[in-house]
């Protein structure tokens, strides 16, 4: 800082000075408007209160469960559950929902809505470059946005006070639910500086955010259907049913729940790998393939497997593809619980911050001055 | 990246002229050409009036020499600089007002001028001070720290007016800054706008209301659909005659007197019959009123009917129809 005010004095005039300090001061300018803003307020207390609700009402329907199945003659409850996992689990779906909900409002409008105003146009005057501009909204609308997820730590942090979790779980929830954040942000922003009007850039941003969270999850399913091929694999021979014992001493090791043998066949299978990257970009899945979990290969019992891992397991099973799960295929036993070392997230967020900076990237053209091609029906001032 | 144009900041500020000029610049969106082959110099320490109805292509001629926009052919040069290659310098010596007013509503007068301080990289111990000089000078120090949406529109307006005189430009480009200002605050800026040229900014205003330019501008440029039509100075403008109205207790004595000096004149049905006629320049009204006072007519009233300036745009308007 004192560099820079060293710089100026010297050239005996302006400088146009570093970048960050450009962005910061759009920062202030924006979180000013902001934090004087009652609507925001309005929106973190509702929030706050849902979140709230709905942590309450998981853990108060987790005890009527347990209340009923007491009464049941001969129940032994399973040994090392809480609720943690399972208001845990709820708690940061539901605040996943919210947040995708909440971050095209605080974001679709940032540069439109400062052109509707007549503002942008003031700032874009200044010496102040495009991207300057444009990254100050964004980090704006992030943070206004990480409000949100600062408001609801609280809830994740009970999930894991009353047992089952670890303080990591929390930490690598928020931090992923923030880059989730993020990534919207980024994707309503970069959006609301290529349309015209604030409307119809956050109902793009809304159909945007759809898109990930829904539209993976169809295109993943009617994708499967085109991804008809065929694996050689050989005759899986199962062994005799055993009944589940709750004892451990005769727990032995569990897999491989069966040999192969015979020859190789041309079978058919799904080559779900060809399409898995669509579903890796839903935000659940990054989100929920991120925390870690505990290695269960070793297990027989997955009745308290919670609805992160089977989200993570299901996905891995998509990416890892017939090869990697089809019973026998090259002749070989599969196993049954992928592993954490094969994440699937970093191709997700990959694939997700490829778009958002595609988005900021034109975003950034659209707000070049001076300007050589308008949107249709905008002015510039 | 922008550091090399920072070595020629000492040279280029020596320019003798610092005003701002564009040459032969069109600017179409789409199939509608707002502005074609367009003319305008302001010359520095002269109020330039840039003067057109409505959608004549004033606002995107300014926008262009605020180098918002870039023009689709011609160049534009800001005390010799080109707005495309020395961005960050131009744009610290051009200071632009809106015709919309764009405040961010819920910071304070004092607050927005920071802000637009800070955005100009102005040096930041001098920023509150400047800020405080401002708010002065356009009368808002009592409001300073009031949001901005409660101030009425001439209170935003002038606030608008300080946030492009806020890195004390050399070029002052305004655009429509006298609509919504009543008449007190009209003669304030009229008062201003002197002063400002008089410290040798190149101020340009555009306006359609053309009697109040008479008093502040220099020179003119007319434009209408896109083109440059005339460019004068406010003397020529006079000097090319301008129509005087002229009312007599006897108005047929007075009508008689005309016809007999060989002048054409008309009658004028304002609320007050009036005789109407061009008279070429001072010394022809000096003239005229002088006979008719001999001559025993009782004159009432002679005055101007209309600002020189008008009498050049009504010209140029029964021209271009």
């Amino acid at each position: 800082m004192s560099h820079a005010t060293k710089d100026r004095q010297d050239t005996g005039g302006r400088t146009t000075g570093g970048y960050l300090p450009g962005i910061r001061d759009v920062v202030v300018l924006e979180l000013k408007q902001r934090l004087r803003s009652r609507g925001w307020y309005i929106m973190l207390a509702i929030w706050f209160v849902l979140t709230g609700l709905v942590t309450w009402l998981t853990w108060a329907s987790w005890n009527a469960s347990q209340e009923a199945q007491r009464g049941y003659p001969g129940y032994v409850a399973p040994p090392d559950t809480g609720p943690g996992s399972m208001i845990f689990e709820v708690v940061l779906a539901f605040v996943l929902l919210f947040a995708l909900l909440v971050a095209p409002a605080l974001s679709a409008n940032a540069v439109n809505g400062d052109r509707a105003g007549g503002t942008l146009a003031i700032l874009q005057v200044t010496l102040l470059r495009p991207g300057q501009i444009l990254w100050g909204k964004f980090v704006a609308a992030w943070a206004a946005a990480l409000a949100f997820l600062v408001a609801s730590t609280p809830f994740l942090v009970i999930g894991v006070a009353l047992g089952g979790m670890t303080p990591g779980h929390v930490l690598v929830a928020l931090l992923m639910l923030a880059v989730e954040v993020g990534v919207v942000c980024a994707i309503g922003v970069g959006i609301s500086a290529l349309a015209g009007r604030p409307l119809f850039s956050i109902v793009v941003t809304y159909l945007a955010v759809a898109g990930l969270a829904v539209g993976t999850l169809i295109a993943f399913g009617l994708g499967t259907g085109l991804t008809q091929g065929t694996i050689m694999a050989n005759q899986a021979q199962y062994r005799a049913y055993e009944p589940l014992s709750r004892e451990g001493g005769q727990q032995g090791p569990i897999e491989p729940e069966y040999t192969c043998s015979g020859p190789l066949q041309e079978q058919s299978a799904m080559r779900t790998e060809r399409v898995a990257w669509l579903i890796a970009m839903n935000p659940y899945v990054v989100v929920a393939d991120a925390i870690p979990y505990e290695d269960r290969s070793q297990e027989r019992n997955y009745s308290s497997v919670g609805a992160i891992e089977t989200i993570s397991q299901g996905a891995r099973y998509a990416m890892a593809g017939p090869e990697g799960t089809f019973p026998c295929a090259n002749g070989e036993v599969k196993p049954r619980y992928l592993a954490q070392s094969t994440p699937l997230w970093p191709l997700g967020l990959g694939l997700q911050l490829l778009v958002a900076a595609l988005l900021m990237w034109l975003g950034w053209r659209a707000l070049r001055t001076p300007a050589r091609k308008l949107a249709r029906g905008t002015r510039i001032a | 990246m922008p550091m090399i144009s920072e070595l020629s900041d000492g040279t280029a500020g020596l320019e003798p002229d610092g005003g701002i000029t564009a040459h032969a610049v069109s600017r179409s969106f789409g199939t509608v050409h707002a502005v074609e082959h367009m003319d305008f110099h302001a010359p520095a320490g002269k109020v330039t009036a840039l003067i057109g109805p409505n959608g004549a292509g004033k606002t995107t001629l300014l926008l262009m020499l605020a180098s918002l926009l870039a023009p689709d052919q011609g160049s534009i040069s800001v005390g010799g600089l080109d707005p495309r290659r020395d961005r960050a310098e131009v744009r610290s010596r051009v200071g632009w007002m809106p015709d919309t007013l764009g405040v961010w509503e819920s910071l304070t007068a004092r607050e927005i001028l920071t802000q637009m301080a800070r955005f100009y990289r102005l040096p930041a111990q001098g920023i509150g001070r400047r800020v405080a000089e401002l708010l002065e000078r356009v009368r808002l120090d009592d409001l300073a720290d009031q949001p901005a949406r409660v101030l009425s529109r001439g209170q935003q307006q002038r606030l608008s007016l300080a946030r492009a005189l806020i890195h004390d430009p050399s070029v002052l480009l305004l655009d429509e800054p006298a609509s919504g200002l009543d008449p007190g605050s009209r003669v304030e800026l009229r008062l201003m706008l002197r002063e400002l040229a008089a410290e040798g900014k190149a101020v340009v205003v555009s306006s359609h209301v053309l009697s109040e330019l008479d008093e502040i501008a220099d020179g003119a440029v007319f434009v209408n659909k896109g083109r440059t039509v005339r460019q004068q100075t406010t003397e020529q403008a006079a000097a090319a005659g301008r129509r005087y109205a002229v009312t007599a207790s006897d108005m047929e004595a007075l009508a008689a007197k005309l016809a007999g000096l060989g002048l054409a004149f008309r009658r004028e049905d304002g609320r007050r019959p009036a005789l109407s006629l061009m008279l070429g320049g001072d010394s022809d009204a000096e003239r005229l009123l002088r006979d008719l006072v001999l001559a025993g007519v009782g004159v009432t009233s002679f005055a101007p009917a209309t600002g020189a300036l008008e009498e050049t745009y009504m010209s140029l308007e029964g021209e271009l129809r």
